[in-house]
């Protein structure tokens, strides 16, 4: 069930936020309560129980699906997209993820900081290299290639607060507005 | 399926609030590091790899409670990774063992004893075999992050007292091809240079070695080097995969594995025919040698024998990116650099002829002189903090004694039995079992009882399961000194907990010839006890056993002495004063009263307190700089090789040709398979496996896939891939990235899970001059079994 905090909103606010990601290939959120049927499948079929339902809490969005980044993050196994009915969440592919920007914060990163070297973020990204590379040995978020799978949120060691880590996964392209 | 339909509706239907079990972690690293209050700081080394980080720990109320980098150190000058950060956690963790555990067979449940049941039982059985089987019946397995003095004093018991040179440890599986380089070419173990020589150094050469991970710390100082002197510093990294380490190289040569002697042949083929070579430092200081006789030849044959490895023909031989015009460049780089720095680890060690492959990279330094100056050192870095102190200094190897010296000499040996009041002829002249014919004999029933300190060869050993099978065997008593529970406790019949680093005080020396003390700061959970104790007890046993009062004179000196600091200090006392002097890792100044007065340790050769004080020797061989040059000295020449093994005083520059590795590829089994360490984790896991914050960064192994591979195998990031040899399989998660060179994968070899410990499927083939097995080569096949499937870490409880 979803953590407290998810649903500790007004009954119309949407309850995509920082590390708390729609699933793969999502309509922005301006249309994605209206899509989503609630019917559940992206649940059931995720293995890794990345994808949560959101419980009465949250209001009119209760039911949708929601990824709890820091806490289970999405492995990109693509096969939430293959079974939505509705094609809220559109049949996409790995690459084309875009669940969100990874962005690290530099005053709390313990490698930015200088204070010794980690680099999870780096060796747990599923495109190293690409989304995330070093420079310095220190990490570098590439926004053409982030997909914001939250992974390297997960593997941050850094908790600077309760749900946020020292890297976090803005949905920046949830906000798209669609013109109707 | 994730979720069944029936617990889904459940769930969402029922809509209630039902609170989320997660991972979280309330942890701030800098702010628990930074703080303030701890009751005390105190300062000693890592406990993990080979670099020798000092550090401090936070002590508060009798517990470890941070750890922080001593800016005034030289090894890491203030600066932790994350395993050394997170350490502390072992300390206090609730599945430490604190009682001895015993089971009469192997497939028993283990019971709880009593420490004077244990020892009994383990004096007993070991007395057993001697007398029944005889002395090489009974074997030592020990550590390269064990103590010297723990190293030292179950060496002393093993060969004065049980009258076997059945000592070995871990240390075979990493640095015994290094050390026989060091022998054959410079005449003296461990490397000539220091980690000082990185700031001064205008060309790295880094082969085999992914520092990055394995060694995180140094590499940042080379890294600093690099870029602060973008221009003037070049760094070339031979490796048939890309890793983190390639990303600051100006060249990254990539090649098919196991075809590197000929890479460096070329390059010496390059420097003698485009005269690179300092002819002047070759005809003072070098010799050319051949074959196992060790045969002296002159310019003119070496010049010859490199005729087979011209520039084109290794291109041809290495494959990959390596390019004729490749090898010359990196040859002109090397040899024309103001001081040009090798650096390497298992890449180079871990092979069926690692002894030729490091010979093939001191000499590329000897035909160009880069050595010795300022800046220029073969440097060879080690796995483990203690494998030079402890292991190839303090005589944990079948074939040496203390003081580097060798066992089958008699002179040597009667030097050692001399300092330890023991009969002469006492020690055996013949040199025990290497590891793997240690681990062999174990399966042909020819060893009763063995002592596992430290170490966990059930997956350490290549081709771990062969050597588990015969670990399992019933008529093979196996006593295990460990502070967890581990893949190679479940085959013990007596586990004995021990004291973790900082629980128990001891010398680590690391890569640099640097020894330095970790004082006792809080104490052991109780029940554990420090090695030292339980060995000193096991032999007064012993020698009650076996009626044998030789044995108790091994360990006389210590009796009655406190556990945790006047027990260690006395066999330090004895092993650095006795042992150590007149030798060339002599180490009689460095007492713990010196080294507890040292932000850092102190560099060997250091046979004075004075001296030791100044922080030892920076360079070997140099007079002026190394006390010992000056002692030694034989002519007015600034250098002095005065090393043990080369009794002309010369460096040799050896004439090895090409071998390939011990199983190619072929149709059966296309693949090359390679392993590697990884940064957030330690060797088998025992440790930072159960540090939450780096199982989170590394939860499990995976295998590295070349894109171009993955796509015509139908592999996708994430998909489960099946990597099989002649000896094992695997089923790991794939990484497809462009790491490993095309026909390469790679996996990491930490993970302690059944499916994803890859020991299981490496080959055990062994160079035959080190006896250190083949770990980085061998063929495999891979397939796709799945797509992704939720794993979990491992650990064994």
């Amino acid at each position: 069930m979803a953590p407290v905090d998810a649903v500790a909103r007004p009954f119309f606010s949407s309850p995509v936020s920082m590390n708390r990601l729609r699933p793969p290939g999502a309509v922005p959120e301006d249309v994605f309560a209206g899509k989503c049927i609630r019917c559940g499948r992206c649940v059931e079929v995720c293995p890794y129980h990345s994808i949560v339902p959101l419980d009465a809490r949250a209001g009119v969005y209760a039911g949708t699906p929601l990824i709890f980044a820091e806490q289970i993050p999405c492995y990109l196994c693509m096969k939430c997209v293959q079974v939505c009915p509705t094609g809220t969440l559109r049949n996409i592919t790995q690459d084309e993820t875009r669940m969100g920007l990874a962005v690290i914060e530099k005053y709390s990163c313990i490698t930015w900081r200088g204070e010794a070297l980690c680099r999870t973020c780096y060796n747990v990204c599923p495109f190293k290299e690409k989304a995330i590379h070093l420079d310095q040995l220190r990490p570098v978020v590439d926004e053409r290639h982030c997909t914001g799978c939250g992974l390297c949120t997960h593997g941050c060691p850094i908790t600077v607060s309760p749900g946020k880590k020292a890297i976090n996964v803005k949905p920046l392209f949830a906000q798209a507005r669609v013109k109707w | 399926m994730g979720l069944s339909r029936r617990e889904f509706l459940k769930r969402t239907a029922a809509l209630t609030a039902a609170s989320y079990v997660g991972l979280e972690l309330p942890f701030t690293l800098h702010k628990e590091a930074s703080a303030a209050d701890v009751d005390k700081w105190v300062r000693g080394s890592c406990r993990l790899c080979g670099v020798g980080c000092r550090l401090d720990l936070g002590v508060k109320n009798g517990r470890g409670v941070a750890l922080r980098g001593v800016p005034e150190s030289r090894t890491n000058l203030g600066y932790l990774c994350m395993k050394g950060m997170l350490f502390y956690k072992v300390m206090g963790h609730p599945e430490r063992l604190t009682k001895p555990l015993y089971r009469e067979k192997k497939d028993q449940p283990f019971k709880e004893i009593s420490w004077d049941e244990a020892l009994d039982i383990a004096a007993k059985k070991f007395a057993g075999a001697v007398t029944a089987y005889g002395n090489d019946s009974v074997a030592y397995y020990g550590s390269g992050q064990a103590l010297t003095e723990e190293t030292y004093i179950f060496q002393k018991v093993m060969r004065g007292g049980l009258k076997t040179n059945n000592v070995e440890g871990n240390p075979r599986l990493c640095m015994a091809s290094a050390v026989g380089g060091y022998l054959t070419s410079f005449g003296a173990d461990e490397p000539i240079g220091s980690y000082a020589d990185i700031e001064k150094a205008h060309c790295f050469f880094i082969i085999g070695s992914n520092m990055a991970e394995a060694h995180p710390v140094i590499f940042r100082r080379l890294m600093r080097r690099k870029l602060d002197n973008p221009d003037k510093v070049k760094v070339i990294n031979v490796d048939p995969r890309v890793s983190p380490t390639s990303r600051i190289a100006d060249m990254h040569m990539q090649f098919k594995p196991g075809t590197d002697l000929a890479i460096l042949n070329a390059m010496a083929y390059v420097i003698i025919n485009e005269k690179l070579y300092d002819e002047k430092f070759i005809n003072d200081y070098a010799v050319f040698r051949m074959g196992k006789e060790k045969k002296q030849v002159d310019f003119a044959a070496y010049k010859k024998f490199l005729e087979d490895y011209t520039p084109e023909k290794a291109a041809a031989i290495c494959g990959g990116n390596i390019t004729p015009e490749k090898i010359r460049t990196a040859a002109h780089w090397f040899a024309k650099s103001p001081a040009t720095m090798s650096l390497w680890t298992m890449g180079i060690n871990q092979r069926k002829r690692g002894v030729w492959a490091n010979n093939l990279i001191h000499n590329l330094h000897i035909l160009t002189g880069q050595l010795l100056k300022p800046g220029a050192d073969s440097f060879s870095l080690t796995g483990q903090p203690n494998a030079c102190g402890g292991v190839r200094e303090g005589g944990g190897l079948c074939h040496i004694l203390p003081g580097h010296r060798l066992v089958k000499i008699e002179k040597l040996r009667n030097q050692v039995e001399e300092a330890w009041g023991i009969p002469k002829g006492r020690i055996p002249p013949k040199p025990g079992y290497h590891t793997v014919a240690m681990f062999e004999a174990i399966n042909a029933g020819k060893i009763k009882a063995i002592w596992i300190n430290c170490t966990s060869p059930a997956q350490s050993l290549p081709n771990a399961d062969k050597y588990r099978k015969g670990m399992s065997r019933e008529d093979c008593f196996i006593v295990v000194t460990d502070i967890f529970p581990t893949k190679t406790t479940e085959l013990a019949n007596l586990v004995l907990p021990t004291a973790f680093h900082f629980e128990k005080t001891g010398v680590y020396g690391c890569t640099e010839r640097r020894s330095q003390l970790t004082p006792k700061a809080i104490d052991p959970p109780k029940g554990a006890k420090p090695e030292v104790w339980i060995v000193r007890e096991w032999a007064l046993r012993l020698a009650k056993e076996l009626n044998d009062p030789v044995i108790k004179q091994c360990v006389a000196p210590f009796i009655g002495k406190e556990e945790g600091y006047e027990l260690p200090k006395a066999i330090w006392d004895e092993y650095s004063q006795k042992l150590t002097k007149n030798r060339d890792n002599d180490l009689r100044g460095a007492t713990y009263e010196v080294l507890k007065s040292m932000p850092d340790g102190v560099q060997w050769p250091a046979p004075t307190e004075a001296f030791a004080k100044t922080g030892g020797t920076v360079k070997k061989f140099v007079r002026g700089i190394d006390p010992l040059a000056d002692k030694e000295a034989k002519d007015d020449k600034p250098y002095q090789f005065y090393g043990p093994a080369h009794k002309d005083r010369k460096l040799w520059i050896w004439l090895r040709p090409y071998k390939g590795p011990a199983e190619a590829p072929d149709a059966e089994y296309p693949f090359y398979l390679s392993t590697g360490r990884i940064i957030d984790h330690w060797h088998t896991t025992s440790m930072t496996g159960r540090i939450p914050e780096l199982m989170r960064a590394n939860p499990y192994a995976y295998v590295e896939v070349n894109p171009a591979d993955a796509k015509r195998l139908g592999i996708k990031p994430g998909d489960m891939v099946e990597v099989e040899s002649r000896r094992g399989k695997n089923v790991l998660p794939a990484k497809v990235y462009e790491g490993p060179i095309e026909g390469m994968v790679f996996v990491y070899w930490h993970d302690m899970h059944e499916d994803r410990m890859i020991n299981r499927v490496t080959k055990d083939a062994y160079d035959p001059g080190s006896k250190e097995p083949e770990f980085k080569i061998c063929a495999c096949r891979i397939k796709r079994v799945s797509g992704p499937k939720p794993l979990k870490p491992y650990i064994v409880t």
